[in-house]
């Protein structure tokens, strides 16, 4: 009863407060927050853990690695004497647009990407009609099994594949014998197929998961009205389907060219089997490893890896931008 | 009222945290001289999951003034990835780290520590080559560690069907490699991604390709020595004489050893067992024999570079560092504890002045033909260690010009480029290198 009374009494009383400011205290009226800001702010604070790891794993090693980039390390004589560290400036950024090395890499692996992302997007579209085609209880099924290769990582994916495509011991080179083809994945004119192959088999699964996702939420009754308007079902998958899910092909396109242009545990374990075309410089990745855990200079290699990381921005920004063009 | 609890219980709360992080950061000064007392505990690096666990063990049971805690890396490769992070940060530096390169480039790198002093009282123990292999002007920076020479396997019916002369030099190999390859068998395997047969052969053609010449770097990669080093790899390109299996598919490249196809593999004594483990149907084919030679006159030698393991800098107690080390590469009871639980051999102390009494132990069962005995193999590997080269100055830029070194070998084996024209690339990556990191240098004409 005390306690309802207090309540009670508390509640005008602030509220007053509140709503006639004391002229005499000479401070402005505090600003009441709105209950949809309120909310907002709440439903905000979900996203908190995201925040934190982002700015701890993400945000602070690209402001370390800038910080990092504005420096360079220099020897003396035969260099068994200390470093010295000294501020140059953009020095590094100088070197790196000149740097040959560096754009060969980027513009061979635009040239990859070029190819390989519209495959894996019309490979995992495919997969995506096909599976909303089916009922779901069977699309269930084939969904998780054509996940699985997303499942594996990376390096140990490139490790099957290697004995897959193995010329000698492997069994893809058999089979395509049996119809005549004599296919070696492991010379040098092959090595960009075998790791193309190889990428479209790991992501498909998650890029068809998320256009299956897609095609799910599309309101089934407009389909059943272009079957009554006598539509085909490859009509209906190419002109309603494929329109619906522009928005997530776009998402899913720019994942993978991301992706694509940091390509680095493949090229690096496909280095041994063709090392006379995959050299330590063949990605934009393998050139930032090689001369941070190689060469050593850490400085170079935060550089590189701002202006990668750049490029891969610009690139992004630039295929949104076009894509929702196309989309208005 | 509610305001002034709420302020009340934040700064109690401040308080209590700020002692829990004070409690953290502060050195616990009260224990201090009990701790003292304590053995000293040293981080050992290391790849191997198998033989040093045991090692570590054995030295810790048997000592009271120093412990181990050996962390076990993934790789070779991982552990230099995690060495040189660990060196940038300064936090969590080990007391030991096996060879990942040559010395100099651990003292360009400032990873390697002097441990003269430690070193110096103890040298008696040590081979001369095993000593030069760890000091850089005039101070031991690594801990004298000697070279694993390289001799040769030859598959005995390869060549005794197809009634060939075992390969004495490098000319033979040659003249062997023609005669065999109209029947479809390749005399030498040499994998694009590995030059490690083009080092050996350069460094029994007595190449220099680093040297210190005053205050600065004397490059070299392409004088007369070097280049008659690249003309024997290059006769063997020519005439497709070799095959290029990768190690990085093993079953394939075992495979084809197996095959009968392939007539020498060069290797050093820890590739035995490993051969013996991974082949079948020619177990019991195989001969050791010495490493072809460049002429057949002359001082036998065999190519094979130290390497070795430092004590890096930031370690506060490298004086523990050498007497684990000491005890593992000279102790009776070190070496006996490297004995492997699989093939039940020892590793090989290559460090001593005499391996010989050692080396017969190292002799697998049933990888050599039953008419050569285990004492006649382990000749082979004591004479090939007692003639080690060791010395090969790999500058001070190692690991940068090694990828590069790859990388040129691969094209050179892909008949994209000649042997000669990779050293050029090489040469002129190291020279672009040297610049960039202000180390003098002259590139000998």
């Amino acid at each position: 009863m005390s306690s309802a009374t207090k309540t009670s009494e508390a509640g005008p009383a602030r509220s007053a407060t509140r709503s006639t400011p004391l002229p005499s205290a000479g401070r402005r009226p505090r600003r009441r927050m709105s209950w949809r800001h309120v909310q907002s702010l709440k439903g905000a604070s979900f996203t908190w853990p995201f925040v934190a790891g982002f700015a701890v794993f993400t945000v602070l090693p690209v402001l370390l690695g800038l910080g990092q980039s504005f420096f360079t390390v220099k020897s003396s004589g035969l260099g068994f004497s200390a470093a010295q560290t000294s501020f140059t400036g953009f020095d590094n950024f100088v070197r790196a647009l000149g740097d040959e090395t560096f754009w060969a890499s980027m513009i061979r692996v635009a040239i990859y990407a070029a190819v390989m992302v519209p495959v894996t997007m019309m490979v995992s579209l495919t997969m995506a009609l096909l599976l909303d085609a089916v009922r779901r209880r069977v699309a269930n099924r084939f969904r998780l099994l054509l996940l699985i290769p997303y499942m594996i990582p990376g390096i140990v994916a490139t490790m099957i594949w290697l004995y897959l495509y193995s010329p000698n011991v492997g069994p893809i080179r058999p089979v395509l014998a049996l119809v005549g083809l004599d296919v070696n994945f492991f010379a040098g004119n092959m090595v960009w197929v075998g790791i193309g192959n190889l990428v479209v088999w790991g992501t498909i699964g998650f890029n068809m998961l998320i256009l299956y996702g897609s095609l799910q939420a599309v309101p089934r009754d407009v389909f059943e009205a272009a079957r009554v308007d006598g539509a085909s079902e490859v009509r209906i998958a190419f002109s309603i389907k494929v329109p619906y899910v522009r928005g997530t092909l776009v998402l899913t396109g720019l994942l993978s060219i991301i992706g694509t242009l940091q390509i680095f545990a493949e090229p690096t374990l496909f280095r041994t089997v063709s090392p006379e075309t995959i050299t330590k410089d063949f990605t934009p990745t393998m050139v930032i490893y090689n001369q941070a855990f190689q060469v050593g200079n850490l400085n170079y290699a935060a550089a590189l890896s701002i202006i990668l990381a750049l490029v891969v921005g610009i690139a992004s920004a630039v295929i949104y931008r076009l894509a929702n063009r196309v989309d208005k | 009222m509610r305001k002034a609890h709420t302020r009340a219980l934040a700064l109690v709360a401040g308080v209590a945290a700020l002692g829990l992080l004070a409690g953290c950061s502060a050195p616990s000064s009260p224990s201090a001289s009990a701790t003292s007392k304590k053995p000293a505990v040293i981080d050992v690096w290391g790849w191997d999951a198998e033989m040093t666990p045991n090692i570590v063990k054995a030295f810790n049971a048997s000592h009271t003034d120093v412990q181990v805690n050996y962390v076990l890396q993934a790789s070779n490769p991982a552990t230099v990835t995690n060495f040189r992070n660990v060196m940038k940060s300064k936090k969590g530096i080990p007391c030991w780290v096996p060879a990942t390169g040559p010395v100099t480039t651990a003292v360009v790198n400032g990873w390697a520590q002097d441990i003269t002093k430690y070193i110096k009282p103890i040298e008696s123990k040590f081979s001369a080559g095993a000593l030069a292999g760890a000091k850089l002007d005039g101070k031991y920076y690594g801990f004298p560690s000697g070279p694993d020479a390289t001799f040769a396997l030859v598959n005995e019916k390869v060549y005794s069907d197809n009634g060939i002369a075992v390969p004495k030099t490098w000319d033979d190999l040659i003249a062997a490699g023609k005669q065999l390859k109209p029947k479809g068998i390749t005399v030498i395997n040499l994998a694009g991604e590995d030059p490690s047969t083009l080092i050996q052969i350069e460094q029994l053609a007595g190449a220099k390709w680093f040297a210190i010449d005053g205050d600065r770097w004397k490059v070299n990669f392409t004088d007369a020595n070097s280049l008659k080093g690249a003309d024997v790899i290059q006769q063997i390109v020519d005439n497709d004489l070799a095959s290029h299996q990768t190690y990085q598919d093993r079953p394939s490249l075992y495979a084809y050893f197996d095959s009968g196809k392939l007539a020498t593999v060069p290797l050093a004594w820890w590739s035995l067992f490993g051969y013996q483990t991974n082949l079948k149907a020619s177990l019991g084919t195989w001969k050791a024999v010495d490493f072809p030679q460049l002429s057949s006159s002359g001082t036998f030698k065999a190519p094979g570079i130290a390497n070795p393991g430092i004590v890096p800098v930031g370690c506060k107690d490298p004086a523990a560092a050498v007497e684990y080390q000491t005890w593992v590469a000279t102790s009776a009871a070190g070496i006996a504890a490297s004995k492997s639980a699989k093939t039940d051999a020892i590793s090989l102390p290559t460090s001593l002045k005499d391996v010989s009494k050692y080396t017969s132990a190292i002799v697998p069962d049933k990888l050599i033909d039953p008419a050569q005995s285990k004492d006649q193999v382990g000749a082979v590997i004591s004479k090939a260690q007692s003639a080690a080269i060791g010395s090969f100055n790999e500058g001070p830029d190692y690991d940068a010009w090694f990828p590069e070194l790859q990388d040129q070998w691969g094209k050179a084996m892909a008949k994209q480029i000649t042997v000669k024209q990779a050293l050029e690339n090489v040469q002129a990556f190291v020279v672009q290198d040297l610049k960039t990191k202000g180390i003098n240098y002259t590139v000998a004409k």
